[in-house]
């Protein structure tokens, strides 16, 4: 390739090939887009053409990939579990989530009277989170009540 | 495109799924072994389609795992490939297979007076 703008980006779109690809086509491949451009061809088609092909080749999977592939989705589903359960069970989420019942000093042992259930506010959370512990005294204790 | 009931056994089309370009590439390398560039201009001429080098590349590796082509040893930087026996048999099953649908298809438009 006598243009360097068109061997740099034959290049890139190359780079972007897994490198197992790289080892066996790499230099090939370098050599048929410049004899392509050689020919009138377009750098850019020819570059669009080599990246679609590495899209294609990192997302076809391989035999020997089969495996790691699942080991992955069930990797990042349990440190996507893991993160929402330390969201949740956070101290610091448990305290902002009672603060506006304590300081109103209206936890439902102090609760006088039919109390109505409110869904939008916090407080059930931290029934959710001792619920994992003692589910039924909890979820009575907190946020909920005998009107709901 | 299936064809149920004669692409079974030693005629089984195992080229229904693999894109036009695997076809054109089986096609091209039916009369002799040839590499990436070699390729890419006879099935310009043969059948007017301009491959690109990474549809090329994908469907080289797709065809030789399925055995249905095998490189050779490089010449120079250039890696010459050659149709296999399992690829000539699943080439002829595939052009009977659409020999046939072509007929059909021809049969029907005469009938249809199309």
């Amino acid at each position: 390739m006598d243009d360097p703008r068109a061997t740099r980006l034959v290049e890139r779109a190359l780079r972007c090939y897994p490198a197992r690809w790289r080892r066996r086509h790499g230099d090939e491949a370098a050599e048929l887009a410049a004899l392509l451009i050689r020919d009138g061809g377009s750098a850019g088609s020819i570059a669009l053409s080599f990246l679609a092909g590495a899209a294609r080749e990192w997302l076809t999977p391989r035999p020997g990939q089969r495996l790691s592939t699942a080991t992955c989705a069930l990797l990042i589903a349990a440190c996507a579990l893991s993160v929402s359960v330390v969201l949740v069970a956070s101290p610091a989420s448990a305290r902002a989530a009672l603060t506006p019942t304590r300081a109103k000093g209206a936890s439902t042992s102090q609760v006088r009277g039919p109390a109505r259930c409110r869904p939008g506010m916090a407080a059930p959370v931290p029934g959710l989170i001792r619920a994992m512990g003692q589910l039924p005294v909890i979820i009575w204790e907190d946020g909920h009540d005998r009107a709901c | 495109m299936r064809v149920s009931g004669r692409d079974d056994g030693a005629g089984r089309d195992v080229l229904r799924r693999v894109g036009e370009a695997s076809v054109l590439i089986l096609i091209s390398l039916a009369d002799g072994p040839k590499h990436g560039y070699a390729l890419i201009q006879d099935i310009r001429e043969l059948a007017d389609v301009e491959l690109g080098p990474g549809t090329l590349y994908g469907a080289l590796d797709r065809l030789e795992r399925l055995d249905l082509i095998e490189s050779l040893p490089a010449d120079d930087r250039r890696h010459p490939y050659r149709i296999t026996a399992p690829g000539a048999a699943a080439l002829r099953a595939h052009l009977d297979a659409l020999e046939r649908v072509s007929a059909a298809g021809r049969l029907r438009l005469r009938l249809g007076g199309v």
